[in-house]
């Protein structure tokens, strides 16, 4: 009950936080150059008929203030305005962007958590080996490679070079071609994330491995499948699901452009053309979707810490 | 017998009256020539040397020494745990099973069910996500259908061993005190029964008080159970009042064996002499603390002479000139001093020195109170990660007052609030009620001070802080922070002079500052902070716990260089300690905390003599060797 | 009293450390350097002007006297790299060193003062670390617009939490030892303290997260002028030559391999430079 009651209260100021940049999502159509209705009407001709509807439609002749007001409830109700490009609703047009995305995100999520952590368990437990140091060296190289860079070398060698991989588009929706087609841009997106996490885990590995706990717990003989399970993996996780929040905002710039280099199209795609477009009720949508998301990550991060961790329930219950 | 020591002897000579259990058959622990090294082979340096000693069925061994003498590494070695690059060579056999490089078969066959550890942090011993409970279930003897309630009953029978109820198998270590989590560990490592426990540093992080029980604790267990133990301490008091035979160590050698009521009475050593005559008495004034000159040296450097030589008084060119081996001098005894048949009339005279009647305290001279404390009250606010603050009452409306020239013991346990009181006349910490008067100024708020009577009143009070190896900025030289200071009082046209002169003024030479901290030992270090300290030429100085992070061998000197500035100054001194025979050789009066309140105040004779508050008594009783072990009472006084 | 194993270890590790002779983070130092030199004297390296077009070698693979061959407009690879190294990393240092001076001292004076200032601007650095930096400067600058030094305030405003927090929490274990006590009772002003005394033991923090913003901000350049963003697309930079180069990819591949390389090798050596930096410093504040 107790958690609950905690949960709600981070719920509540994840709210807040939400409110805040909602309307700075907002104020992005007031500070974008020109005018308001100017960006409104992007191609359209501009008739007063047209005029006069984007003027009702977005509420400009009202205080600013109330503008965002009846922009903040319409988008509560899933209302994000129209796309300025092809008049769809914001939000049908993200949704139609969104399956490519998650599904990037997915294999992306897959590498990052079976290469990743295995990877940096091993090199954190067997510290100071060839393994270690040959990892800890990658790592590095790793985190200095941004995807879109990297996408443009697998690109290179694999697709252009090797031809193994398809080069560009998400291929037709059958899953073995979908995978097919996402495998290059999954790998550039996934390297700096494996390498981070691989850092993470290794680092709470070596921290673990080096607690009186784990000393204490071998010199009174227990099983060595227990020490590594109930101690060191118990007592690594934490670390390493705090540091899920950190992945996920390196993910979503990374989306962006690696959707870009490999035209996947999906919401990071949709994002680059919209703002080329100055299509800014969709740039709206989407930062207010990446906003949401972001929240409830780290609510979900906070949810998990709470069930490893007793301290921080007994933090709850106070 | 009118001394602690003489106490222990007496005790010693009545509980081990014939200094082992069972003598019959072969050792259960044979240890012989045991090295430990760190680094590749061939440049492999060597941090204990040549250990050889038995242990058998029933016998407790205490291996005492200061840090760097090896003894946890041989703990460590014995149960097959090095850290990463550290190996041992040698033989060590239980029960004959040799134990060096044993494949990890042997192990799971020995460790938990023949051999168990017990480690010296109580904080860090336990998974903190595991319930005391599951560390029991997880240790519990393997075999056989136990039935849930079965287990339960098991658990609940193995909590009440060491004194603590069942509840706790529900508890998490974070929700216990230190004192509890010890008993948790404790009731842990003996889940399997094991014949050998090694117990390193067991009660070194507790208080006083908890420290005593823990002791008793184990003292009873290993009797019930006659088991072997194998005591590891820096602390010959705790070794004396639980082991049959003592091992002394120092720099990665033995230096003596014997068994402890013949080691308490007659050393056999130079080394052993020095540990009991740095140990100041509770029961009187000692005119003059006997210290060991200079610090404990790495074991490698040492390879090749007797390891103590160069702070030996008795030391002659023979001693230099190779390691003397370890030679029987008696009865189940062995020294490894050389000139042991010449000079051991001499350490006997050095020793019965201590025993001699208490010399009367300098008489003292009280001025107008230089520091006035009235009804001072703070309370701490915690937050946790997550979920609301707690609150902590540090002081609950304390009043004290310390004259001018005066030294004043102020006494406690963690918790007590004798440390927030420093901090408040130091001015580090607001108090939330109450007055701090510093000769006349108005400190209770520091914040409202201007810069002059901050200025002021930072001439008044300085202090001397507990850790010497966190205390002096690790960034600057010695040099470079005692300038600083010198600075600051404004008056120095020669600061490289004044430094030199600081320096000498706490007996360190002028070269030391060049050095950065971390080339000097830790009785070094302080002696700079206390050199910082005085730069200012205070009127009253802080001592928070000077002593406690030192070697004893360190100790006394730094001890005695106080109480030198003190006499030399008539610097007043607040003097802060959890350790009555420290505050007995350094106060004039003494102030007992408990709780943030003050219980007890008194002239320091009286106090100690005579102890008024139940809780004095407490404090009293729970020194090592000035007790005999009884029935124990489960920890719960703390939260 | 520090347990016996602990020091012995520490002591273990300090030898292993010895030992190694990091012969990579010299070749990282050269990269670097050699990176610099380039952003100094890189228009005067170019074998060719950078900007002199030829229609008639649009796109060509290496050769002709041209080492990396031409982008579309027929300029010299080599040479709109050399000379886009400028634009590449000065913003990028600036981004740094803007961090470090504004980040450390925020860092520094909050955790050794405390309070609701304090609290505040954690708060706001918590709030603002948790959003995807990269992003949110694209967006800013995609729809708002903005040249070079725009760019150059946004990234820097994006990596100032990062830098605050990490200066914070080292400051923040500084500030509760003694020594820190001990020179607030001798009665140093506490701007001394945080500099004179704070500052030289959370070095290696200080000097690590410099080099890691400076690769973020180097990242982040490169993706923003990838994008078409911050900087002017007619001056060279790694970022745009790479989005010229990738639709050629068939035609000149290296067009776009070399400035992918580039910013890789580059924040690799940063990286790793930094790292390296970091254990050294914290190893020699603590054994010497």
């Amino acid at each position: 009950m107790a958690i609950v009651l905690f949960l709600l209260k981070r719920l509540v100021g994840m709210v807040v936080i939400l409110i805040i940049v909602s309307f700075l999502v907002f104020s992005l159509l007031a500070l974008s150059p020109g005018s308001v209705v100017a960006t409104l009407l992007g191609t359209q001709p501009s008739t007063p008929q047209v005029v006069a509807a984007i003027k009702a439609q977005y509420h400009l002749n009202d205080p600013f203030l109330v503008q965002y007001w009846h922009w903040l409830t319409s988008a509560v109700h899933g209302d994000l305005g129209r796309s300025i490009q092809s008049g769809e609703a914001v939000t049908s047009v993200i949704a139609s962007h969104l399956p490519v995305t998650l599904e990037l995100a997915a294999y992306t999520l897959v590498l990052v958590v079976v290469v990743g952590i295995p990877v940096g368990m091993a090199a954190g437990i067997g510290r100071g080996r060839l393994f270690d140091r040959s990892v800890s060296g990658a790592t590095i190289v790793g985190m200095g490679a941004p995807g879109f860079a990297l996408g443009i070398l697998l690109i290179y060698v694999f697709g252009v070079g090797l031809g193994w991989f398809p080069v560009y588009g998400a291929g037709s929706s059958q899953a073995i071609d979908r995978v097919y087609h996402l495998t290059l841009p999954a790998v550039a997106l996934a390297t700096g994330l494996v390498a981070l996490i691989v850092r993470q885990t290794r680092a709470a590995v070596m921290d673990v491995m080096e607690q009186d706990y784990i000393t204490f717990a071998r010199t009174r003989g227990v099983g060595r499948a227990r020490v590594m399970l109930g101690y060191a993996l118990r007592n690594t996780a934490l670390p390493v699901v705090t540091a899920a929040g950190l992945l996920l905002i390196v993910a979503i710039s990374g989306t962006v452009l690696v959707e870009t280099v490999f035209s996947l199209p999906g919401a990071g795609q949709l994002m680059v053309q919209a703002i080329e477009a100055k299509n800014v009720p969709v740039v709206q949508g989407l930062a207010f979707f990446v906003a949401v998301l972001v929240v409830a990550v780290n609510l979900l991060v906070d949810a998990a810490a709470l069930m490893i961790d007793p301290r921080t329930r007994a933090g709850v219950r106070g | 017998m009118n001394t602690e020591e003489g106490a222990a002897r007496d005790l010693a000579t009545h509980l081990h009256p014939d200094d082992a259990g069972d003598r019959s058959g072969a050792a259960l622990l044979h240890v012989e020539r045991l090295n430990v090294a760190v680094g590749p082979v061939r440049r492999a340096r060597p941090l204990v040397r040549d250990v050889s000693f038995d242990v058998h069925r029933g016998q407790a061994l205490g291996i005492v020494g200061e840090s760097g003498s090896g003894k946890s590494l041989t703990a460590r070695a014995v149960v097959g745990l090095l850290p990463a690059g550290l190996h041992a060579s040698g033989s060590v056999t239980f029960d004959g099973h040799q134990l060096i490089d044993a494949e990890r078969r042997t192990w799971r066959a020995l460790r938990g069910s023949r051999v168990s550890l017990l480690l010296q942090d109580p904080f860090t011993m336990l998974n903190p996500l595991q319930t005391a409970g599951a560390h029991l279930a997880e240790s519990l003897p393997r075999g056989g259908h136990h039935s849930r309630s079965r287990q339960r009953d098991e658990i609940a029978r193995r909590l009440g061993e060491v004194g603590l109820a069942a509840e706790v198998a529900e508890q998490y270590p974070f929700q216990l005190s230190g004192g509890m989590r010890q008993r948790v560990a404790l009731a842990v490592a003996l889940a399997r029964d094991p014949e050998l426990l090694i117990a390193d540093e067991p009660t070194t992080a507790l208080d006083v008080t908890t420290q005593a029980e823990v002791l008793e604790l184990l003292q009873s267990i290993r009797r019930s159970r006659g088991m072997s133990l194998i005591l590891i301490t820096h602390d010959l008091r705790v070794a004396f009042s639980v082991c049959d035979r003592v091992q002394v160590m120092y720099a990665g050698s033995v230096l003596e064996q014997s068994p402890t009521a013949a080691l308490a009475a007659d050393p056999a050593h130079p080394y052993s002499l020095g540990l009991l005559l740095a140990d100041p008495p509770v029961t009187h004034y000692v005119a003059e603390l006997t210290a060991i000159p200079g610090s404990v040296p790495q074991a490698d450097t040492v390879a090749d002479t007797c390891a103590f030589a160069a702070r030996c008084s008795w030391a002659q060119p023979e001693c230099a000139a190779a390691r003397p081996p370890l030679a029987p001098v008696g009865p189940n005894r062995t020294s490894a001093c050389l000139r042991l048949g010449e000079i051991h009339p001499e350490l006997r005279a050095a020793l019965s020195h201590l025993d001699q009647p208490a010399a009367p305290p300098p008489a003292l001279t009280v001025g107008d109170p230089i520091a006035a404390i009235t009804e001072l009250r703070k309370t701490f606010h915690t937050s946790r990660l997550a979920g609301r603050a707690r609150r902590t009452t540090a002081l609950d409306g304390v009043s004290l007052q310390i004259g001018e020239g005066e030294s004043v013991g102020l006494v406690g346990e963690t918790g007590s609030g004798k440390t927030t009181i420093a901090r408040a006349l130091l001015g580090l910490i607001t108090p939330d009620a109450g007055r701090i008067d510093l000769a006349g100024i108005d400190i209770s708020n520091y914040r409202r001070l201007d810069r002059r009577q901050r200025r002021q009143a930072r001439r008044i009070v300085q202090a001397v802080f507990q850790d010497p190896y966190t205390s002096l900025n690790p960034a600057l030289s010695i040099g470079t922070t005692l300038r600083e200071v010198l600075d600051l009082r404004g008056d120095v046209t020669d600061s490289r002079h004044e430094t030199a002169d600081l320096l000498g003024l706490v007996g360190l030479p002028a070269s030391y500052a060049q050095r950065r901290p971390v080339a000097l030992s830790g009785g070094e270090r302080q002696r700079v902070a206390i050199a910082r300290a005085i730069a200012l030429r205070p009127r009253l100085l802080i001592c928070d716990e000077p002593v406690a992070a030192l070697d004893v061998s360190a100790q006394a000197q730094v001890l005695e260089l106080l109480r030198d500035i003190h006499r030399r100054y008539n610097t007043s001194m607040l003097f802060i300690t959890h350790d009555l025979s420290v505050v007995r050789q350094m106060a004039d009066r003494i102030i007992v905390l408990y709780h943030g309140q003050v219980v007890e105040t008194g002239d320091t004779a009286t106090v100690l003599d005579s102890p008024n508050h139940p809780y004095t008594r407490r404090l009293i009783n729970a020194i090592p060797s000035a007790q005999a072990p009884s029935g124990h009472a489960p920890d719960r006084s703390e939260p | 009293m520090t347990s016996d194993v602990r020091s012995d270890q520490a002591e273990g590790a300090a030898i292993d450390h010895l030992q190694r002779v990091p012969v990579v983070a010299v070749i990282c130092g050269l990269v670097l350097l050699a990176v610099l030199v380039c952003v100094v004297a890189g228009g005067w390296l170019a074998p060719q002007d950078p900007s002199a077009q030829n229609p008639l070698l649009s796109a060509m693979a290496p050769g002709h006297g041209h080492l990396l061959g031409t982008d579309e407009l027929g300029r010299d690879v080599l040479s709109r790299l050399l000379s886009g190294a400028r634009s590449s990393v000065v913003g990028p240092l600036v981004v740094a060193a803007g961090c470090l001076l504004i980040g450390a001292t925020l860092g520094m004076a909050g955790a050794y003062f405390g309070g609701v200032v304090d609290t505040a601007v954690n708060r706001l650095a918590d709030m603002v670390y948790a959003l995807p930096a990269l992003l949110i400067a694209i967006v800013v600058l995609g729809v708002v617009g903005g040249g070079y030094w725009i760019t150059v305030a946004v990234l820097l405003l994006l990596s100032l939490p990062y830098e605050i927090r990490l200066c914070r929490s080292a400051a923040m274990v500084e500030v509760r030892l003694p020594y820190v006590d001990a020179a607030r009772t001798i009665g140093i002003s506490a701007w001394r303290i945080i500099f004179r005394h704070v500052l030289p033991n959370i070095l290696p923090t200080v000097v690590a997260t410099f080099l890691l913003d400076f690769v973020g901000a180097l990242v982040g350049f490169a993706a923003l002028s990838y994008l078409g963003l911050g900087v002017p697309p007619s001056s060279p930079s790694w970022g745009t030559t790479l989005a010229e180069g990738q639709s050629l990819i068939t035609q000149n591949p290296w067009l776009s391999i070399a400035p992918a390389v580039l910013i890789i090798v580059t924040a690799s050596s940063a990286t790793l430079l930094g790292d390296w930096g970091h254990e050294l410093l914290a190893h020699a504040g603590t054994q010497r």
